[in-house]
């Protein structure tokens, strides 16, 4: 009974399946899934060639529910092929393209209904319906596009004005830096010719200095020479003026390693190769070596391992104001506001010491060289100060705020973005960021990287990278998408993926009404 | 889902590698340290011949054990055994003390029914022998001292042998004596006799030792398999110089491949293997188990002991099982062929029973899709990309903030909605429920469960507190039949809002996992529900956890499975899907591997760990395609698509912080090829389908080793990574990267079997070995000569759309000409096939004629289906016209025949499916 009940129906299927449909719009009489641009490939006189030409079968063939070409050009209008395609006219709406799995699968995909023919009743024609309500939506977009575009058209010129008071500044800022260079060159000319007074000055002093010094040398040689004399002759037991290995050996401070007796290492420790010194070799050789070991003894000196440690630590010590040194210097290339004081620190070499007193005259000559100095210092600031308000112009003039510059006035703007756990900020052009609620560190989602739209939209995303790395992943990312509206605001922030972020982002910067229309245009063609 | 408190998360190099340091090895498990050196020296167990009684299929005896170190042969203690016979070539024997001080548990839910009886006779009882005989003739000889039992096969040949080797124990439980001043009183207690540590945790041991084990001898053997789940070859390897295997279910967070550490789950059932014979023993006990194995053929033991034993070489394997609690209760199975005690097992512990259709197809999963838009973007992912799907899962943080039945209203809002989105595409949706509850005040089952008092109780009997994903967190005792009942009423459609018929559920961490607790799981000394019974208090009042634990998952899924029959009135079949796993299981869930990585090791270990668990009765078994951890790149992610479209489940997940990894997301070549692959198990689905029905009638694995079809091929033994899909297709995924071709062991050669390769129909003669050439796309598949397979080759969005879709029929034809093959149609999800409305057919081809007949001519579908193609591989002497023959109309048939390889295709015969027919062939 199940069986002949299921016979008939599947003979009426069948036949569905041969029938031939005519299009509403056309009089083109075409196979059923068959787009009118293919239409002429489906003649029914002729023998029907699968489009990847490797066979040939009779035209009865075509749409019989049955595959027989690869690639399913046979049956355009059932489920037979895996990778056909089935064409809707969908009258009234946008025509589509669906797979042909989705033909008589019992789910309508189609608004025209077509893809489920084998059941009729199943599926009703909501094309018209829906294509009110997509043209409806479209002319909604169209007008906010349209509305928005005065906005955007008002934000070109904005952007338009700021660049070019950005390139006016610019060019006034060049003009400052040339003055500056020639007040620097001036400065730095003066301050020249006062330390060289100064200089001469000075010469005195340090002459007088340097005398003083060579007479303390001198005395301290001689010291030295006086004492080695004595330990020479102290050793020399025969007092015939060589200090010999025998006489060595007796005197217990040439036990270096202090083991009681005096060897072969510790001999040709003092001695070299030789078997005896003189005086005068003893002088140069075996006295520098043999003073620190008298000092030790005398306890005056401390031994060599204690003394290694000692200046390791002072290193560290004094490595950790010049790590701050650095930083500092690091630092001044972009922040020229910052405190400069530090400067002051690079030119102790040619300060005089003030510790010391001068003549008045001196001293006048050393203000007066101090005071250019100042001079020059501040005229090198203004210089450095200039030229970093050009990179940062220049910088951003180079940034690409849009075909014509609407989203210019944007940069550096920031809008917020709340969800239940965090708060985010998008700062245009800057970076993006997360905060928690719960309070904690706010993260960096991305710093703005570039223009990330496919082609032909490359201005409907933004890209921000680099930002806070995740534990065990990558860095974080954020794309905003931006699209028309009449304000400038964030409308949604998710992590689609992984420590990837996604802004939806509108402004009216984003609406173009002309390009809108050329893209709708673009869309019907497919 | 995944394993581990994030603390331990944030300790993990980028190489996944166990933290062996979690787990016990047997030196750091009491029991097993005490047991497994165990010399019977000073006592021996000894049967009572007077006592021996024979009623109905049941033999009872006392048994005692003996001082055997004094002259007198004192008694020491007294045991009672039983051994009962069992249809199906099956043995059950118990040992248990004859007074124990309190009861000793026995799990109550691994065995399906209870064992149907056979006969048993006592042939004779003389020079302490005791030989009885049950129905089909399997003698058992009872030698009394020491105790030995010897099963023999039906040649009158010992096939299985207990207590061979002296290693029966029965820890006998004592009172434990207060410590007092004088020590001179009696033997000293051994240390951990009362109390044990790990790491830091204590464990109070309050009735002190109790443990068990036994030897068991499979003369003949060849090798061993079973006692899943473990990362280790299909084949049981000599356990002499390492670890035994151990089965206790934990929650190994990135657990080592080419272990014997325990995983998940425990199944312990465990079969030899010769060429003479198949056998098999099933330890009913839920305790920690280890397993000790000697295989007698190891170069390495065969050296010392077992030369001295058996005077030369032998094939024999020895099983040892070890177990902390219970009693002796040991299946014996006599086999003789694999497939029987495969069967035997499974008949014992219940069949899985028919699986709803879907979940046989493609499952997307990920931890986590994050909201409903999320959700929305996947399923449209795959129409847009022409891939089909089934089910999509969502994993714990659906939830709010971890709190099961409820929704985070945040993410998913509208749950009833989402849910109709999917099933308006034929999809489902799978949704998370963990055993662990948030103790969070105002949560419901939280409130409930403390006021009712449903959770399980700590040493102290206080309510157990662990850590786990919702933080503190307690654990619903499913011991106790009120825990149960409150549990199963959860899933009614009310108390759940959102759910529906289609959304089906997800039972992970159920081993239990807890993040804080001894080895990742519930401490020992927790108390779970004992039925009260009168005189039983104190510790006789309530069960401990390492009475029960590995019988802990399935009290859970059995609960989820109660819930869900009884939200639809019995209407519907559940699906369930569990990670913790014990004998049984397979009645109520699907099983997949764990917390993988995308490593190729993992690909592999899939097969093996699969086949151990199929012939353990949980044919429902797949890994986590793609690797639950890491990032599989498009080679490993093909070549693990196309070995999951060929193991039954089929799903693909990942970790929440790997890259998201849809078919969609590899470049466009990659897709094409993960979406052949999913449509290649689309195709075939009807023959799964009709696999499962076959399995719940006969028991028989769906994912089988080669030595099941074929027990005398002795290099097939030890291959695990070629297994076949009933008798029908032979599977050898390709698990190497950058292979250019693979070795196939295509076995039959005897029997002069035929294989045909099922992409290009070329037939290959069995011969062992052979390189088949596999680049990216292949997956070398062939079916057996003498079969027929049915295919639906219009691959839809989902299976339910393509319920009525039109069959292709492969007819691959062996030496004479000849084969045949099966169909099962039914709706795919209720239970209405119990009441006959299903056709379950007989496909069968012979040079005169083709036909298709109803196996049970009761039953009725009334199916749309229809054939829409036969294609007939391995012709020699195509027929030269052929005409259907259907409800009494006669309908001339179109055929094409393809030289190149022997193919002759009936275009188009329109058979209906819903009523028998035939085709009849003229030369």
């Amino acid at each position: 009974m199940i069986y002949s009940a299921w016979l008939k129906k599947l003979q009426s299927f069948l036949i569905i399946v041969f029938t031939w449909v005519i299009s509403v719009q056309t009089d083109v009489l075409r196979p059923r899934g068959v787009s009118l641009s293919k239409a002429s490939l489906y003649s029914p006189t002729k023998d029907f060639t699968c489009f990847d030409g490797t066979s040939t079968i009779p035209f009865s063939y075509v749409n019989d529910d049955y595959c027989d070409c690869f690639d399913g050009s046979d049956e355009p209008g059932t489920s037979a092929c895996i990778n056909g395609v089935f064409h809707c006219t969908n009258a009234g709406h946008r025509p589509q393209n669906i797979p042909s799995s989705q033909v008589n699968d019992g789910v309508c995909d189609c608004c025209d209904g077509t893809d489920e023919y084998a059941t009729p009743e199943l599926c009703s024609n909501t094309c018209e319906e829906l294509g009110k309500e997509a043209r409806a939506k479209a002319q909604h977009l169209a007008d906010l596009h349209k509305a928005g575009n005065f906005i955007r058209l008002e934000l070109i010129e904005k952007g338009n004005k700021k660049r070019q008071d950005m390139a006016e500044q610019l060019s006034q800022l060049e003009k400052d830096k040339a003055e500056a260079q020639k007040i620097k060159e001036e400065k730095e000319a003066l301050k020249n010719e006062l330390e060289a007074k100064e200089n001469e000055a000075l010469q005195v002093y340090r002459d007088a200095e340097e005398k003083e010094r060579q007479k303390k040398e001198e005395d301290e040689r001689q010291k030295q020479e006086k004492e080695a004399s004595e330990q020479f002759s102290r050793f020399d037991s025969n007092n015939d003026g060589v200090l010999t290995v025998d006489e060595i050996k007796v005197g217990n401070i040439f036990d270096k390693n202090k083991d009681g007796e005096v060897d072969a290492e510790e001999l040709q420790y003092f001695l070299g190769d030789k078997e005896s010194v003189n005086k005068e070799e003893f002088m140069s050789i075996t006295w520098p070596l043999l003073k620190p070991l008298l000092m030790m003894e005398q306890g005056m000196f401390r031994p060599a391992e204690a003394e290694a440690t000692e200046e390791a630590e002072d290193e560290e010590a004094e490595d950790v104001p010049r790590v701050e040194d650095m930083d500092v210097t690091g630092s001044e290339d972009d922040n020229l506001d910052g405190d400069l004081s530090h400067d002051d620190a690079e030119d102790h070499d040619i300060e005089p010491d003030n510790s010391k007193s001068y003549d008045d005259e001196t001293q006048k000559l050393i203000d007066e060289a101090t005071e250019a100095r100042r001079q020059f210092m501040d005229a090198e600031r203004a210089m450095r100060e200039i030229e970093s308000n050009i990179r940062n112009f220049q910088q951003n003039l180079e940034k690409d705020y849009g075909l014509q510059q609407e989203y210019a006035t944007l940069d550096g703007q920031c809008l917020e973005y709340e969800d239940k756990e965090y708060i985010y900020k998008l700062c245009l052009f800057q970076k993006v960021t997360q905060k928690s609620k719960n309070g904690g560190m706010e993260v960096g989602l991305g710093d703005w990287g570039e223009w990330a739209g496919e082609e032909g939209s490359k201005y409907s995303v933004m890209k921000y990278s680099n930002g806070v790395a995740c534990w065990n992943g990558p860095n974080r990312i954020t794309m905003v998408n931006i699209h028309c509206g009449l304000e400038t605001k964030l409308t949604s922030v998710t992590e689609p993926y992984r420590c990837e972020y996604k802004i939806d982002f509108i402004t009216p910067a984003a609406c173009d009404d002309s390009n809108y229309m050329q893209q709708q245009t673009s869309h019907d063609e497919l | 889902m995944k394993a581990l408190c994030l603390l331990l998360v944030l300790t993990i190099s980028s190489t996944l590698c166990v933290d062996k340091n979690n787990f016990k090895t047997c030196d750091q498990s009491g029991f097993c340290k005490r047991l497994r050196p165990f010399k019977p020296e000073k006592s021996q167990y000894s049967l009572n011949l007077d006592t021996v009684i024979v009623h109905g299929n049941v033999l009872s005896a006392e048994v005692v054990t003996v001082d055997i170190e004094g002259e007198k042969k004192n008694v020491l203690w007294h045991y009672a055994l039983k051994l009962t016979a069992l249809v199906d070539s099956t043995f059950r024997v118990e040992l248990d003390e004859a007074d124990p001080l309190y009861p000793r548990y026995r799990p109550e839910l691994a065995l399906g029914e209870e064992p149907t009886a056979d006969g048993l006779k006592l042939v004779s009882n003389s020079n302490g022998k005791l030989i009885l005989v049950n129905e089909q003739g399997n003698k058992v000889i009872i030698t009394s001292e020491p105790l030995k039992i010897e099963f023999l096969d039906l040649n009158g040949e010992k096939a299985v042998i207990l207590n061979d080797n002296s290693q029966l124990v029965v820890e006998p439980l004592r009172v434990r004596r207060e410590k007092s001043g004088d020590d001179d009183e009696g033997d000293v207690e051994e240390e951990g006799t009362w109390s044990e540590n790990f790491k830091s945790h204590h464990d109070s041991k309050p009735r002190g030792n109790e443990a068990i084990s036994l030897d068991i001898a499979f003369p003949d053997a060849d090798h061993v398999y079973g006692i899943p789940e473990h990362t280790d070859n299909f084949h049981l390897k000599t356990t002499t110089s390492g670890e035994p295997y151990r089965l206790y279910n934990l929650d190994v967070f990135e657990y080592d491949l080419d272990s014997r550490m325990a995983i998940y789950g425990a199944i312990p059932v465990l079969y030899s293997h010769g060429v003479k014979r198949s056998a098999g023993v099933f330890w009913h006990n839920s305790a920690e188990t280890w397993v000790d194995v000697v295989n007698y053929a190891d170069a390495t033991v065969v050296s010392s002991l077992v030369n001295l034993v058996t005077g030369g070489h032998q094939r024999r394997v020895d099983a040892r099982f070890m177990s902390e609690a219970g009693v002796i209760d040991v299946f014996v199975f006599l086999g003789d062929k694999p497939a029987d005690v495969f069967r035997q097992y499974s008949g014992l512990t219940g069949a899985a029973p028919l699986p709803p259709r879907f979940s046989l197809a493609y499952h997307q999963s990920r931890w986590n899709y994050v909201d409903e838009a999320d959700v929305r973007a996947v399923d449209d992912g795959f129409d847009a990309n022409d891939i089909p799907a089934d089910a999509l899962w969502l994993d714990i943080e659906y939830t709010d903030r971890k709190k099961y039945f409820t929704w985070d209203m945040e993410k998913f809002p509208h749950p009833a909605d989402m849910v109709a989105n999917l099933t308006a595409k034929g999809r489902k949706l799978i949704v998370i429920i963990d055993p662990h509850i948030k103790r969070e005040a105002g949560y419901f089952v939280h409130e409930d469960a403390t006021e009712q008092g449903l959770y399980v109780k700590d040493k102290d009997g206080k309510d157990y507190e662990g850590w786990c994903w919702p933080g503190s967190s307690s654990y619903l005792d499913f011991f106790n039949p009120e825990v149960t009942k409150y549990y199963a009423e959860r899933f009614q459609f009310n108390n759940f809002p959102g759910t529906s018929k289609d959304v089906h559920i997800w039972n992970d961490m159920n081993e239990p996992s807890v993040f804080n607790g001894p080895e990742i799981t519930m401490p020992k000394d927790c108390r779970h529900y004992k039925a009260p019974q009168d005189g039983q208090d104190g510790l006789a009042s309530f069960w401990e956890h390492r009475h029960v634990h590995n019988e802990n998952g399935l009290r859970h899924i059995s609960g989820t499975h109660q819930g869900m029959l009884d939200r639809s009135d019995g209407q519907y079949r559940p699906f369930i899907l569990t990670r913790a796993v014990f004998a049984g299981t397979q009645r109520y869930a699907a099983v997949w591997t764990g917390d993988n990585a995308a490593e190729w090791g993992f690909l592999q270990a899939s097969v093996p760990m699969c086949i151990s668990l199929a012939v353990s009765g949980v044919s429902f078994c797949g890994s986590d395609v793609g690797g639950f951890f890491k990032y599989p790149e498009a080679e490993m992610m093909t070549r693990w698509y196309q070995a999951g479209a060929y193991q039954a489940f089929f799903r693909a997940h990942s970790h929440i912080e790997t890259k998201r990894r849809e078919p969609w997301l590899y470049d466009a070549a990659t897709t094409a090829r993960l979406r052949d692959a999913v449509r290649r198990r689309y195709a075939l689905l009807d023959f799964w389908y009709t696999l499962f029905y076959e399995h719940s009638i006969d028991g028989l694995p769906v994912m089988r080793p080669l030595f099941q079809e074929f027990p005398r091929e002795e290099e097939t033994f030890t291959i695990d990574n070629t297994y076949l899909l009933g008798d029908k297709l032979l599977v050898r995924p390709v698990l190497e990267e950058g292979v250019t071709s693979v070795k196939v062991y295509l076995p039959g050669k005897d029997s002069h079997t035929v294989w045909y390769d099922v992409d290009s129909y070329q037939s290959y003669p069995a011969n062992g070995y052979m390189n088949v050439d596999v680049n990216i796309a292949k997956v070398p598949v062939f079916q057996r000569g003498g079969t027929i397979v049915p295919r639906k080759e219009r691959v839809r969005r989902s299976s339910a759309l393509m319920a009525h879709d039109p069959y292709t029929l492969v007819v691959a034809l062996d030496g004479q000409g000849k084969a045949e093959g099966s169909l099962y149609i039914d709706d795919g999800e209720t239970y209405e096939y119990k009441s006959n409305k299903f056709i379950y057919a007989k496909i069968t081809y012979e040079p005169s004629a083709m036909k298709y007949s109803f196996v049970n001519e009761e039953a009725s579908y009334p199916t749309r289906s229809w054939v829409e193609r036969i294609v007939i591989a391995g012709i020699k002497n195509p027929p030269k016209s052929a005409k259907l023959s259907q409800g009494g109309k006669q309908i001339p048939l179109q055929m094409t025949l393809h030289r190149g390889n022997d193919v002759l295709v009936i275009r188009k015969p329109t058979a209906s499916m819903a009523s028998p027919w035939e085709i009849l062939f003229t030369y």
